[in-house]
């Protein structure tokens, strides 16, 4: 399963941004995610606009992912095809940033550990997809 | 003396060696692979300084690495020649290893340079396991507030944010007028210095330590070249690293400042390979041969060496330097040509407060960059080096911190974005 993109559909609303940072706040509640959480967790999607187009970009788990080869502690790894960051393992390097393709990979967390999708564990549809409201993410 | 026989030999067990033991099991399912280890154990590197730190309680690796009847590793060995016409690694033990391919990833040593005084208590280097476990032992042992770093290189920064980390009080000393020479440009060692300071460094550039100074014994300070003193109880010698060679001098392989190497990594003798800090290769963008010792060049590197070792031909493109550090809460990233040594280079740069951002471009293509505050996309811009993408009308947006995947042409995006997918 993958999450697929597609730029002709998006609106540029940003409610998978929204939806991501609910999914990942401590409360899993939107209005306790934005107005008592802090710091505010990072959206893990990420909405690229310019003009009248617009997309919805977050990890693509790429299969020879140079994230997890150039990650020299292991933090970066993989489980079940799902490319994920060990937070405790992290150290903060960057060298995932500077690896990324997509320029998808954030500086996150108080040890400087960086913040990606994680697929919300694999276990059914995640929630920027299932909020989008014009399909313009799928996941299949 | 005994002897070993073996299909593939690796020299050495660090990251181009891991990934050369994967690539080549990957080809030959057969082959026996026998790795030759000076360390005691398995470790990253480049962690000693995070672990240095403290923001991890070691410098172990938790990721992949080839384990399986069919790789051997013998620790705590030291290879001390090689005879490359007959195949033949001498180990300090005395054992003789007989191999049908080998690959040499002996990483690289630290330059000590003649300083009087160099051998005192107090005084290191740092960039292996045993370096942190030293330094570690003289923190527990003796009262330390001062630390001195003489170089300002790559090593000499991580190990500054280091001490920063663990609340020491640091002095960075650095013969070139700037930091970082080899990565960065003027402006952005400028931004670099400035964030040192800020965080509480004392820098000194265009000087050196002339001699270390002790009492009773252990490290007291050091005379500079000016004649100015520097208290300092802890000193970390980091003017660099060069290739481990010196035990291949007799060997036959051809030597430059590393082990020279052709496109499949391939030294001068066939079936004996090179791979990461050791090897020679061509730069990416001008050619020239480089020793470019930093991990995602030995990964690369490895996986070529291994592949080429099992007998499928795969060609490697060529080293692009890259790297990334952070002093406080500024992040510097640079890749590529940074100093372009001429005009045919076109170069775009932007500063605003503590953001910068430089960009070289050569007949339309990105060359390298610099990025000073915000680097969140360096990596889509390695990945525009690397492909050689023509930028045309593009190159207007490179400035524009907005500048992502969306600025590429439409079909190529959709391209990139595809990718294989994710078995769930």
């Amino acid at each position: 399963m993958r999450i697929r993109i597609h730029e002709e559909f998006c609106i540029g609303c940003r409610l998978c941004e929204i939806m991501c940072i609910v999914k990942h706040s401590r409360s899993g509640k939107i209005l306790k995610a934005f107005r008592e959480e802090h710091p505010r967790p990072l959206p893990r999607v990420r909405v690229e606009e310019e003009g009248y187009t617009s997309f919805a970009l977050q990890c693509r788990h790429c299969e020879e992912a140079p994230c997890v080869e150039n990650c020299m502690t292991g933090a970066m790894h993989r489980e079940e095809g799902v490319v994920l960051c060990d937070e405790e393992k992290c150290v903060g390097c960057l060298m995932c940033v500077m690896s990324c393709p997509f320029g998808v990979i954030q500086r996150g967390g108080e040890k400087k550990a960086v913040s990606k999708c994680d697929l919300c564990g694999g276990k059914g549809t995640p929630p920027c997809v299932e909020y989008c409201p014009n399909e313009a993410l799928t996941y299949e | 003396m005994s002897e070993r026989r073996v299909r593939y030999l690796l020299v050495g067990f660090s990251v181009a060696s891991w990934w050369a033991a994967r690539s080549i099991q990957e080809e030959d399912v057969e082959g026996q692979v026998l790795a030759v280890s000076e360390d005691e154990e398995l470790y990253s590197r480049p962690l000693i300084t995070y672990a240095l730190g403290r923001r991890i309680p070691g410098p172990a690796y938790w990721g992949d690495v080839v384990c399986n009847p069919r790789v051997t590793v013998l620790w705590g060995r030291k290879a001390v020649a090689l005879e490359a016409e007959e195949r033949v690694v001498h180990l300090d033990s005395g054992e003789r290893i007989v191999f049908d391919r080998a690959l040499i990833a002996t990483g690289s040593v630290p330059i000590v340079p003649s300083v009087e005084g160099k051998e005192l208590e107090g005084v290191f280097t740092f960039t292996r396991g045993k370096d942190l476990l030293q330094v570690e032992r003289f923190l527990a042992r003796y009262p330390v507030e001062e630390v001195l770093i003489l170089g300002g290189g790559f090593i000499g920064l991580k190990t500054c944010e280091a001490f920063l980390d663990r609340g020491f009080r640091v002095t960075l000393v650095e013969l070139a007028p700037c930091l970082l020479p080899a990565m960065l440009d003027t402006a952005g060692s400028k931004y670099l210095e400035r964030a040192l300071k800020q965080a509480g460094v004392r820098v000194i550039t265009e000087n050196t330590v002339a001699s270390f100074v002790d009492r009773g014994g252990r490290l007291f300070g050091a005379r500079l070249q000016g004649g100015e003193f520097l208290r300092a109880d802890l000193a970390i010698l980091a003017i660099g690293v060069r290739p481990n060679i010196e035990w291949l001098l007799d060997s036959g392989l051809s030597l430059g400042r590393g082990i020279m190497v052709d496109e499949h990594q391939e030294t001068s003798v066939q079936g004996i390979f090179a791979a990461g800090d050791v090897a020679e290769t061509r730069h990416y963008i001008t050619g020239e041969r480089t020793v470019v010792a930093i991990w995602p060049e030995a990964v690369r590197q490895g996986k070529v060496a291994g592949k080429n070792m099992a007998g499928r031909k795969v060609q490697y493109p060529g080293s692009l330097p890259l790297n990334v550090v952070e002093i406080g809460d500024v992040p510097l990233a640079s890749c590529g040509v940074v100093n372009p040594p001429d005009d045919t280079f076109e170069v775009l740069s932007r500063s605003e407060g503590d953001r910068y951002r430089k960009f070289v471009l050569l007949d339309g293509r990105l060359v390298g960059f610099v990025l000073v505050g915000d680097i969140e996309k360096a990596g889509l811009f390695v990945h525009l080096i690397r492909e050689r993408l023509s930028l045309h009308s593009l190159k207007d947006k490179l400035l524009d911190e907005r500048f992502g995947l969306i600025a590429l042409p439409a079909e190529y995006r959709k391209h990139l974005v595809q990718g294989a997918g994710v078995e769930a």
